[in-house]
């Protein structure tokens, strides 16, 4: 009995669909794009996608004019050997200038063309070499080195490399390395999380006074932002000043105060520790919900038929728990997988994950090709992890 | 009844046994999970030289307590950062729970081609690394300008706008079909039906989609962090990382800063926790 989509209703859905294409569509689409480019912000031949050649045209009509002009002079002053040589250059710079002046700044060139001009600027070094042993005088020779270097610069040949950056990937340890670091950091924290998130909800299921206290209080971490509770950590874990690194010292579990910022245990596992703070009450709140559609009946049916606490755990609490508990857990999984804010502000980027590694590429050092590469690999492993939940496990996101 | 009584006594003695547990680990978890803030409270008031001591900082209360962090941390334009982050937490909610509630009331409401795919997609959203749109939307707004302003909000949409999406149409289904069936019976006309009956009754979905959505506008640092470098600009999580300086890190001030940025949020979870609990678990249980 449901209404069909007319015009009325599309414009309804269009501002979602625009604003969804715009800011995560087209730019997810950019970074799969930017994977085939050796794409550098910072590098002047490399700072946009060149699928062709590109010329500079004004600087290089330009530069053809001022050969123009030297050689005017520089052909009366040869021997009739070398004249139809620059004449012929002559000719050739001022069509160049006819063709690239008064144009636009820059234009796109077919390979082919680029290739020419390549091959124009060299030919024309070589011989400017050859005439510099004879006519040392030439304007041509001492001022036409520099004009070719510059001319040189006005063309940027295409920095389209086909799938040259997915194959750096295998061979960057570095790369290897934050692969590991992500997955040790979502499995433990993601596994910490689930076992005392469960604990905490069948704490709250059964407590009947007090839960709306606690419920409060497991909101307060989830809330604040996880860069502001990731500062109040690096706080706590201080060498000098953190109270819980002095605690830690004085019950013997670290032989320093400092270790925990500054060793690569140290910051793993304060790390999953700020995290397993901030999220097992989310986990708990979530669990808790999915605990409270549970039949009551069944409960009591199970306490008639003699079953223990455990048992009736494991026979009725955990199998009817189990939608919620997958959809949980895929959430915090993916979640924890992407994790960005904690780490870039509790140790500024250690454990390095792919997240921290692929800002640092990107941002950090303007390189969006390769760092777009590592944001692509993440994207899969995340669209991997999803199938695994919903396919294997039988996390069941949509129904109709 | 002699060999009743110390059975049922003993029951009971387990079952006030596994109450006091269960308080213990209760009061465990409300301490473990407040303690950070409790000792960022106490470290805001103590002077600089009482934080770094050794024999000092982890002292409860202060010997000399001050509000000297307090009025630095304003002095530098912490304000201005909660300000900003209201504004652009603001602006991100009005837009996206308008955009949210009109495409959800269509898709709960209607049989379109593509449905379960637009569903797909939008989950599909909520689940991705974020890191993945920052490079080309940082390009986006640089070519086009909008770096370093408020057309910021606009890119919050990327994280806020599939779960609004997502809430929104799970209330809009609880809506019988029936309620707008009577209205038009009723002579209301499509809008009248919509404005006056159907938002009306999805005003507390409305509600949770705000209050969510602005938490994750509130909390966002990335997107503030790439695409507004000005400080004029920095929302509060991007402004108080501003204040660990290059060689010091001046805790007195952060405590403070902390102190004052988290009443927010604090407030927003004392007021409306029925709400916020509504919308995590809204989508994610199976009923």
């Amino acid at each position: 009995m449901q209404r069909r989509m007319t015009w009325k209703e599309f414009l309804f859905v269009l501002p979602l669909l625009l604003l969804v294409m715009v800011f995560s569509l087209f730019p997810i689409a950019s970074s799969f794009v930017y994977t085939l480019f050796d794409y550098q912000t910072n590098n002047q031949a490399k700072n946009s996608l060149y699928t062709g050649a590109t010329l500079n045209a004004a600087l290089y009509a330009e530069d053809c004019d001022y050969f123009v002009h030297y050689l005017k002079r520089d052909a009366q002053a040869v021997g009739d050997a070398d004249k139809p040589a620059l004449t012929a250059l002559s000719e050739t710079m001022a069509a160049q200038s006819a063709l690239y002046s008064g144009g636009e700044r820059t234009v796109a060139l077919p390979a082919a063309t680029g290739e020419a001009i390549q091959s124009l600027l060299s030919d024309t070094r070589a011989l400017l070499t050859r005439l510099a042993d004879t006519y040392p005088d030439l304007r041509i020779v001492t001022h036409g080195p520099q004009l070719l270097d510059e001319m040189e610069t006005c063309l940027v040949s295409s920095n389209f490399v086909g799938l040259e950056n997915y194959g750096r990937l295998g061979g960057d340890a570095r790369f290897g390395q934050a692969v590991g670091n992500t997955f040790v950091f979502t499995a433990i924290s993601v596994a910490i999380e689930l076992v005392l998130g469960m604990a905490l909800a069948l704490i709250m299921d059964k407590a009947i006074r007090g839960i709306g206290m606690v419920r409060t209080t497991a909101l307060i971490p989830w809330a604040i932002p996880t860069a502001v509770s990731a500062l109040i950590w690096c706080y706590l874990y201080d060498g000098t000043s953190g109270v819980v690194a002095m605690v830690f010292h004085r019950l013997g579990l670290i032989a320093s105060p400092e270790l925990l910022l500054t060793t690569a245990g140290g910051t793993m596992f304060s790390a999953i520790l700020a995290d397993v703070w901030k999220t097992t009450p989310y986990m708990a709140l979530l669990l808790l919900a999915g605990l409270q559609v549970i039949d009551r009946g069944l409960y009591e049916s199970s306490a008639i038929d003699g079953a223990g606490a455990v048992r009736t755990f494991t026979s009725i609490t955990l199998p009817l728990l189990k939608p919620s508990m997958l959809v949980a857990l895929l959430f915090r999984t993916l979640d924890a997988f992407r994790v960005y804010d904690l780490i870039a502000v509790l140790t500024k980027g250690t454990p390095e994950t792919l997240s921290i590694y692929a800002y640092k590429m990107m941002i950090g050092q303007s390189n969006y090709g390769y760092g777009s590469v590592i944001v692509v690999a993440m994207f899969l492993m995340v669209a991997a992890i999803a199938f695994v939940y919903v396919k294997v496990l039988g996390a069941e996101l949509i129904r109709e | 009844m002699t060999t009743l009584q110390p059975k049922r006594q003993q029951a009971q003695d387990r079952r006030s046994m596994g109450h006091a547990i269960m308080w213990v680990l209760i009061l465990c978890f409300i301490a473990v999970n407040l303690f950070p803030f409790l000792w960022v409270l106490i470290t805001s008031f103590k002077p600089g030289s009482e934080i770094y001591g050794a024999q000092t900082a982890f002292r409860i209360i202060a010997a000399e307590p001050t509000a000297g962090n307090y009025v630095t941390v304003v002095q530098k334009g912490i304000l201005s950062a909660v300000l900003n982050s209201l504004l652009v937490s603001g602006i991100t909610t009005g837009y996206v729970v308008l955009v949210a509630s009109m495409s959800a009331y269509v898709i709960a409401r209607c049989h379109f081609r593509g449905k379960t795919a637009l569903m797909a997609l939008i989950l599909g959203i909520s689940m991705f690394p974020q890191m993945i749109v920052v490079g080309p939307i940082f390009n986006m707004f640089f070519q086009l300008r909008m770096l370093n302003s408020y057309w910021v909000t606009m890119a919050y949409s990327t994280i806020t706008l599939p779960s609004a999406v997502w809430i929104m149409v799970a209330h809009f289904k609880r809506i019988p079909l029936s309620v707008e069936e009577a209205a038009k019976i009723d002579g209301c006309s499509q809008w009248q039906t919509l404005w006056r009956v159907i938002f009306p009754m999805a005003a507390p979905g409305v509600f949770t989609t705000a209050i969510m959505t602005f938490i994750a506008a509130w909390n966002e640092y990335l997107l503030t962090l790439t695409l507004n470098s000005q400080k004029e600009y920095h929302t509060v999580p991007v402004a108080i990382n501003a204040l660990r300086t290059q060689f010091s890190i001046l805790w007195g001030e952060i405590t403070a800063a902390t102190i004052i940025v988290v009443i927010p949020t604090l407030a927003i979870v004392l007021l409306f926790q029925k709400q916020i609990v509504s919308g995590i678990t809204s989508g994610a249980v199976k009923e």
